[in-house]
């Protein structure tokens, strides 16, 4: 049975905009769920709908069976953690983190020992009587977290904990989350417009657009087979690239026909691709493979090298579209250098040209 | 070389400054200085005297002489600080009869303001007539105006307390509607809240004289003229208006996320303002309150106005000013203590209102 149900949950503001509509979701036990989209989808209301933040304007939150929709949000039994850690100025670190504990009425030699326990789980156990403002931002972020673990929610909401952190910070960050949730296994939500940060946290992930869940899967789902279009441009870096082609027949193979190139299909490919004249190919970066011998399917010209250590980006202008491509480092190119190469035949995505969804 | 002149260069740029702020710090002092000064002087210092010493005196000089052609009569005289000499002073004469000590005691405690009992006067009449003149000094009870000021000026005392329920009725008022209305300015969004702000300010434009008149009807009406409570109304029509305004700032100044937090933790909505933003506004509050209060506190126009039999502090001191018996020390007097418990109130809120221009970070 899942620990959280979202039943068809939506938000409207002013009676015209909808932030959120008609969401549905069920979150397993122990899981770690990512929302990812771009700014403006919907993935911070529908969090903050969950922490009763925020009205519903439909549909309904189950947590842990009982219906949760209306209640304050103190009375959710949820903690979070917020984008701009939001801990309280005028309170200690201890105070900070004791603040539930103490309205839970909890004897005090309790409070002690679980404030310091998630202190140390969080690694601010030497800063407890010290005030948020002599703290860097690092450390604030470390007690907003502190204050979420010690009342052991049944749901633990996390609003973009990592955006206000330097980048290296946020990849340490990133990681003892993610051990902090392996030892806790609290059941968490958190929100994130970094796919890089889903991809590596998440159990499942969420992606979101305008208000709606575009896909919900594994970060192997999302990455290899996209739902849409969308999809596959927002996930990973370099984004897909993305080919007008027509589908043709020729000596009884399928053959996708562009301006600059051709591609012949295999068995399995051809079957998906029957009945479709016009469709969207995409192809990863990492799914352009160097034909040294300069007779490729893709031949082009080398438009701007970007060295990234163990390989590098390279960019080729088709069709007036940039394409990206990795290449491993050991080939030197340089820009206005002719270029060639194969697909990965294994890893091609296929739109439909009218719904922009996953041919499959 | 070029270094040293660069030295010399901005020392004397440095002792430059120092001269021009101690230049404004002197024309903003000094007349404070002086008035506190002279509230200290009596009243022979402040008519007889000049110039003005800078600082009063704490001990007067007299002299006691016999009056030669007339037996057992004595001359008085006190110590001239312009003419450096005795000059007469009280009765021309004095004798040890009972009446005669009693008006020099008093002339002494009046003029001098130093107390000397009638035997004391007496037995220094006794070594006169032994020694000769003798001179002897006497300490001026230097607050002595103070305590004048409120036994001259009858109903000083309950103005006091008038003005102090005044302003604490204000500052009660325009803090709680100001800062309610303040905070709901600042967190929710409704239909017409510009135009609402804005009105708010509208108020402050009429200058209260303007509308001293109908006030005084309105108040008549609902029976609160010349009554503390009602000049407080007054004054708070005012404040709520300012209040609103720097509440409305201060509580935008405090991310809505840690009211929001606190509810996530386990508080009310209610509760989260009284923890959480209510401690984090007070500096700002504690400004709101200065104002209002200094403002309610020195108010004179309104006040005379809408008072009659029981005024505040400030009108009784600009009576003072116009009496026929007007004495500048003693009005000097009134002044510093009119202007006293503002000082007081403001240092104590010092600490917040330096918390407020970021002197001291939370």
């Amino acid at each position: 049975m899942p620990v959280l149900e979202l039943k068809d949950i939506a938000k409207q503001y002013n009676k015209r905009v909808w932030g959120v509509q008609g969401m549905s979701l069920d979150v397993e036990d122990k899981e770690f769920i990512v929302f990812l989209g771009p700014s403006g989808c919907g993935k911070t209301t529908c969090m903050r709908m969950i922490a009763g933040l925020e009205e519903t304007t439909r549909g309904s939150i189950i947590l842990q069976g009982k219906d949760i929709t209306d209640l304050p949000p103190r009375d959710r039994g949820i903690s979070m953690v917020f984008q701009n850690y939001a801990i309280w100025p005028h309170m200690t670190v201890y105070d900070n983190i004791a603040f539930a504990l103490k309205l839970k009425k909890l004897p005090s030699s309790e409070i002690k020992s679980r404030v310091e326990e998630v202190a140390d789980m969080v690694k601010i156990g030497t800063m407890l009587s010290r005030f948020p403002g002599q703290m860097s931002g690092g450390q604030q972020q470390r007690v907003a977290l502190a204050r979420a673990l010690a009342v052991r929610p049944k749901l633990f909401l996390m609003d973009e904990p990592l955006s206000n952190l330097d980048a290296k910070l946020r990849v340490i960050m990133r990681t003892e989350l993610k051990a902090i949730h392996q030892r806790t296994e609290a059941t968490s939500i958190f929100v994130t417009h970094d796919q890089s940060e889903a991809m590596s946290m998440a159990d499942r992930i969420v992606i979101m657009k305008d208000g709606e869940i575009v896909q919900v899967g594994t970060p192997e789902d999302v990455y290899f087979r996209s739902a849409d279009i969308f999809v596959a441009g927002f996930i990973g870096t370099p984004p897909t690239n993305f080919f007008y082609v027509d589908v043709k027949k020729e000596n009884g193979c399928t053959i996708l026909d562009h301006e600059f190139f051709k591609a012949e299909l295999g068995k399995e490919d051809s079957d998906r691709l029957s009945g479709y004249e016009e469709i969207v190919l995409g192809v990863r970066p990492e799914d352009f493979i160097l034909n040294k011998e300069g007779n490729g399917i893709l031949k082009s010209q080398v438009l701007v090298v970007e060295p990234q250590g163990a390989h590098q980006v390279v960019a080729l202008e088709v069709e007036g579209n940039i394409i990206k491509t990795l290449v491993p480092s050991d080939h030197s190119l340089r820009p206005g250098d002719n270029i060639s190469f194969d697909f990965d035949m294994r890893h091609l995505h296929f739109f439909d040209k009218q719904t922009e969804k996953r041919i499959s | 070389m070029g270094s040293i002149r660069r030295g010399v260069f901005r020392s004397v740029r440095k002792t430059t400054l120092y001269i021009v702020v101690a230049g404004i710090a002197m024309a903003l002092i000094f007349p404070m200085f002086f008035l506190f000064t002279f509230s200290l002087m009596s009243d022979y210092e402040s008519y007889s005297e000049w110039p003005k010493p800078l600082l009063p005196r704490i001990k007067v000089e007299f002299r006691l002489t016999p009056i030669e052609s007339v037996d057992g009569s004595y001359k008085m005289e006190i110590w001239n600080n312009s003419e450096k000499g005795f000059t007469p002073f009280g009765p021309e004469e004095n004798t040890r009869a009972n009446k005669s000590l009693r008006k020099l005691s008093n002339f002494i405690r009046n003029y001098s303001n130093c107390f000397i009992s009638e035997k004391e006067l007496s037995e220094i009449m006794d070594s006169v007539d032994q020694n000769g003149a003798e001179t002897f000094i006497l300490k001026k009870k230097v607050f002595n105006n103070y305590t004048r000021f409120f036994t001259l000026y009858s109903g000083a005392a309950q103005s006091v307390l008038n003005s102090l329920a005044t302003a604490a009725m204000t500052v009660f008022l325009s803090l709680s509607i100001g800062g309610l209305a303040g905070y709901a300015f600042a967190r929710y969004i409704f239909k017409g809240k510009n135009v609402l702000k804005l009105s708010v300010l509208f108020v402050r434009m009429f200058p209260p004289v303007a509308i001293a008149l109908p006030m005084v009807i309105i108040l008549g009406k609902i029976g609160l003229y010349d009554k503390p409570v009602g000049l407080s109304l007054i004054y708070s029509v005012n404040q709520v208006s300012l209040s609103i305004w720097i509440t409305a700032s201060v509580f935008m100044g405090i991310p809505e996320s840690l009211e929001e937090a606190s509810q996530v933790f386990g508080a009310s909505k209610i509760g989260a303002f009284f923890r959480i933003t209510l401690p984090l506004a007070v500096p700002g509050l504690a400004a709101c309150a200065m104002y209002s209060f200094i403002y309610s506190w020195n108010e004179v126009i309104n006040a005379l106005i809408l008072t009659q039999f029981n005024p505040t502090f400030p009108v009784v001191v600009y009576r003072s000013l116009l009496g026929a018996n007007a004495q500048v020390h003693l009005i000097a007097a009134g002044s510093v203590a009119q202007a006293l418990p503002a000082i007081i109130f403001t240092l104590f809120i010092r600490k917040y209102i330096l918390q407020m221009w970021g002197g001291v970070k939370v």
